[in-house]
């Protein structure tokens, strides 16, 4: 037990040193049973290709440079959705959550567009927008917006009164106060709206390219589908993971940092 | 620093789970000269804060006016300056851009502001924690902060509701030493709120006892200064003032 203890205390110290090989570790095992499994053939390599062989096509289309190029589709996408879907949600909830008129009109309609849902807009879409940018635009603002007005909103709602009485008392103007006090009094839940709504907009996203995409990862795995080819399913998957990984611990983790956790108005 | 006038102040709001009107705030005047002291003192739900909150501007009046200078007062502005229970520091700045805010929101260029900011943060003792944020001081400098960021502002009164009273017993006596010594030193109109019957009489010029929205006495503290616990907690003249506010405020 206590060698066990000495164990965890020693990978502890060195994640603490080395913090990208405490991202690394937790997946060993699960690729170690994912090799041993294919290994020892229980399925048919055709139905569950092994690490090898999906390694070995990462480096194939990386070379062909159709991964790179798909790759970029699909962030620049998720990009351009995300910034929309921020540049209207923000605004749209900082509304929602300062004025009870704008939440009373409000209010109702977004809930009720909330339960379409992002994907059963795509039908219509295509009909409106063919198969391009602007379909695959909408779906992600779509996506994106929803999280981020209602986090937003609530942030708002959190602040407590006497942020405002204080801002006004030492000689704050009603927009000075929306600048020096909802934003950052919010901004702690607009960081956790952005994160869920980029979540679900990557999805989103995959499942738009799935099923109006030209190109992008989405796409890449269901052009493997037709060509019969798991070992590239495979890939896009574990691309998907990685790459929301690294959205998460490069851009949204440390934007949580510097801000709510810095602030102590979120734990760390 | 400018005087502080109430003239008749009232406040009746209709209770709606009672159903009915009730008064907060009955018929109170109370003449407070620029640079003076005073404290309110009474028990919970004496209307003391409602008489804060509507002197600060946060709350609507429904009877009688209040002048700062002469001046009918409209809503919250940095002529009244508020010290909160709560502290109410803006977590998102660090200690000086916290007390650099009133001068900020005057269009004070950063330079100087921050010069301001420091001046006063060395005036409580905290220039040390000028680049600290506020969820990383206790809850006494936390206080501190609130104080001088209120005074920074150079307000014409200064507003305190019971602001020490969520902070431990001995950095309390500690921060009302340092409140008389830091009035002494700028000597602001204040308006102290407080259920404390001895930091009442220990902090004021002037000691009103209110109850159930009305002054019931006013009793003047001619106490020398500066003022120390050392001094006073033992002091015959402080023990028999602090009795008849008490006597006062039981009484009702």
């Amino acid at each position: 037990m206590t060698a066990l203890l000495k164990l965890w205390g020693g990978y502890l110290r060195l994640t603490a040193r080395w913090p990208s090989i405490g991202s690394i570790v937790p997946f060993l095992p699960v690729i170690a049973a994912w090799w041993l499994v294919t290994a020892l053939e229980l399925f048919p390599r055709v139905f569950l290709p092994g690490p090898v062989e999906v390694a070995q096509s990462f480096v194939t289309l990386t070379y062909k440079g159709i991964l790179p190029a798909y790759l970029q589709d699909s962030m620049v996408r998720l990009a351009v959705g995300a910034f929309w879907g921020i540049a209207l949600g923000i605004p749209l909830g900082l509304l929602i959550g300062l004025s009870r008129r704008a939440h009373a009109v409000l209010w109702p309609l977004l809930l009720f567009f909330q339960a379409i849902g992002d994907i059963a807009w795509l039908p219509i879409l295509v009909i409106w927008f063919g198969y391009g940018l602007v379909t695959m635009t909408f779906v992600i603002v779509y996506t994106v917006i929803f999280p981020v007005v209602l986090n937003t909103v609530l942030g708002v709602r959190t602040i407590h009164v006497n942020m405002y009485r204080a801002a006004l008392s030492l000689g704050a103007s009603r927009l000075r106060v929306l600048w020096e006090v909802v934003l950052p009094g919010a901004l702690p839940n607009i960081v956790t709206g952005l994160r869920n709504g980029l979540g679900y907009g990557w999805r989103a996203l995959i499942a738009a390219e799935i099923i109006v995409g030209t190109s992008g990862i989405g796409f890449l795995m269901f052009d493997a589908r037709r060509a019969g080819s798991v070992v590239e399913i495979i890939l896009g998957m574990i691309i998907l993971g990685i790459l929301w990984y690294i959205v998460d611990s490069w851009i949204l983790a440390p934007i949580e940092r510097a801000t709510g956790q810095r602030w102590g108005m979120v734990m760390r | 620093m400018k005087s502080l006038t109430l003239r008749n102040l009232s406040k009746t709001y209709f209770d709606l789970y009672a159903g009915t009107q009730v008064t907060a705030v009955h018929d109170v005047s109370l003449d407070v000269p620029a640079g003076e002291f005073v404290s309110i003192v009474g028990p919970s739900g004496c209307g003391k804060s409602t008489i804060l909150n509507m002197i600060a501007g946060f709350i609507p009046i429904t009877g009688g006016e209040i002048l700062v200078g002469g001046a009918p007062v409209k809503g919250p502005g940095r002529d009244r300056g508020v010290v909160f229970q709560s502290f109410a520091l803006f977590p998102w700045r660090t200690v000086l851009d916290n007390v650099a805010f009133g001068p900020k929101m005057r269009g004070i260029a950063k330079a100087e502001r921050e010069q301001i900011a420091r001046e006063y943060l060395a005036l409580a003792k905290l220039s040390e924690a000028a680049d600290r944020y506020p969820n990383e001081l206790s809850g006494g400098m936390q206080q501190r902060v609130g104080v001088v960021r209120a005074l920074a502002n150079e307000p014409d009164v200064l507003l305190m509701d019971e602001p020490f009273a969520s902070v431990d017993a001995q950095t309390r006596m500690t921060l009302q030493e340092e409140l008389t010594r830091i009035w002494q030193e700028k000597k602001p109109t204040v308006v102290f709120i407080t259920h404390d019957v001895s930091e009442a009489v220990f902090l004021a010029n002037r000691v009103i006892a209110l109850s159930r929205g009305r002054v019931l006495d006013e009793i003047a503290v001619e106490l020398p200064r500066p003022r120390s616990w050392d001094a006073l907690h033992e002091d015959a003249a402080f023990k028999a003032l602090t009795g008849r506010v008490l006597q006062l405020v039981r009484s009702a």
